[in-house]
């Protein structure tokens, strides 16, 4: 990709900022299973190869703060290579959150289009 | 470039020393469990990489020192304990006062009477297993014993740490610090001895036994003075009680004096709740020194 100027990389930054926790909290209430940072990573990186969104260690802050929030749970479980791993899981709160969000989310895609197109 | 993990974790420590530490420690941990399983699956990936190449190229997906310390700052701005936010009273009276509504002097008491109890278990738990760990090291059990304890210590001022952050509104590690990945034990027990947290964090727990018995007696003394202050009045008023006897003469107080003692005791509790806070706001602060950084 060719270089960004600052306030590009800062639009991006922006957007990324609301959009990671919708995207993050999307990937938690598929998955059946907790999933560890990493997993999470690897798992955006592969749906979407040519796109780089963010990077990956912008998304552990993020999972952090949906913790605090209550919309996600999560458990520290040893691992046999390396440090332990933190398992996230989505709350039942989190999962409302996440349909009301898709919801806006939905609406001001809408609304982008609408007025980009002109 | 870096050559390292660890020389990475370094470069992001030194990037966010202006934050609190223990969102340093946060993120640390965090960077940490990602990088050592993402250069690991690099490594597997594609095999011809070399060791340097497939560092840089983990760096690169996971982002610079710089770019990660940045996104901690921005998220923790957004996401500070609770308790924190609560307005500066504006004026005289709101500053004598505010000290009833404010959940901080609660946390507190709440934390005050908490820490006596801790405190014993504390300092039961570290010094028999400290004394313990020295008399089984000639045994063949010592070394396992010893590392076992000292991680117990380092998971129990984790969670003191949590306690002083509900409780005191004091921002504390919400994750805990591992050692690098794939020591052996006597290695990891080495590791755990040169670490000067370890030692500060037993003597923190020792400490708590004193300091929770001196909080808890001096914000004991001073409610209850307070608070039998206030409910004289009302025994005299209410129940006839008198104020005080001496031999068969029974003193009642006068209108002017119930209420003069009445105002005393308010003003008594006031300046108790004061203190009590104040106690949470050294203790938060002095935790934080301690266990943390």
């Amino acid at each position: 990709m060719a270089e960004q100027s600052a306030y590009t990389k800062k639009f991006q930054k922006e957007l990324n900022a609301g959009t990671s926790s919708l995207v993050l909290l999307s990937v938690l209430s598929r998955s059946t299973e907790p999933m560890y940072g990493y997993q999470i990573a690897k798992m955006l990186e592969e749906s979407g190869p040519d796109i780089p969104m963010m990077k990956q260690g912008t998304l552990y802050p993020v999972l952090r703060s949906l913790e605090e929030n209550g919309l996600l749970e999560s458990t520290v479980e040893p691992s046999v290579s390396g440090p332990p791993r933190r398992y996230y899981k989505i709350t039942k709160e989190g999962t409302s959150a996440f349909e009301e969000w898709f919801e806006i989310w939905k609406q001001t895609k809408k609304f982008v289009d609408v007025i980009l197109k002109g | 470039m870096f050559k390292s993990i660890e020389e990475y974790l370094e470069a992001l420590k030194t990037e966010m020393q202006d934050a609190d530490p223990a969102l340093i420690q946060d993120a640390l941990a965090d960077a940490r469990e990602h990088l050592y399983m993402a250069l690991e699956a690099k490594r597997e990936s594609t095999p011809g990489l070399s060791e340097s190449e497939a560092l840089a190229a983990t760096v690169e997906e996971y982002g610079l020192p710089d770019e990660t310390a940045s996104a901690y700052r921005e998220i923790e701005k957004r996401t500070s304990p609770s308790l924190k936010r609560v307005a500066k009273p504006k004026t005289f009276l709101g500053a004598i006062f505010g000290v009833y509504v404010d959940p901080r002097t609660w946390g507190s008491l709440l934390f005050t009477f908490i820490a006596f109890v801790t405190g014993i278990i504390y300092f039961t738990w570290a010094v028999t297993g400290a004394a313990l760990s020295l008399s089984f090291l000639i045994l063949i059990i010592g070394v396992p014993f010893a590392l076992l304890f000292l991680l117990s210590i380092r998971g129990m001022a984790l969670l003191e740490g949590r306690l002083v952050e509900a409780l005191l509104g004091e921002r504390m590690p919400r994750r805990p610090l591992f050692d690098k990945p794939g020591l052996k034990w006597l290695e990891r027990l080495q590791s755990l001895l040169t670490d000067k947290r370890t030692w500060v964090s037993l003597l923190y727990l020792i400490l708590q036994m004193p300091l929770g018995a001196i909080y808890f007696s001096v914000n004991i003394v001073f409610i209850t003075f307070a608070l039998a202050i206030m409910a004289a009045p009302i025994a005299q008023i209410f129940f006839h009680l008198p104020m005080s006897t001496f031999g068969d003469t029974r003193i009642f107080f006068p209108a002017w004096a119930l209420i003069l003692l009445e105002f005393g005791g308010l003003g008594t509790l006031t300046v108790a709740l004061h203190i009590v806070r104040g106690f949470g706001k050294f203790h938060g602060r002095y935790a934080k020194w301690m266990l943390v950084g």
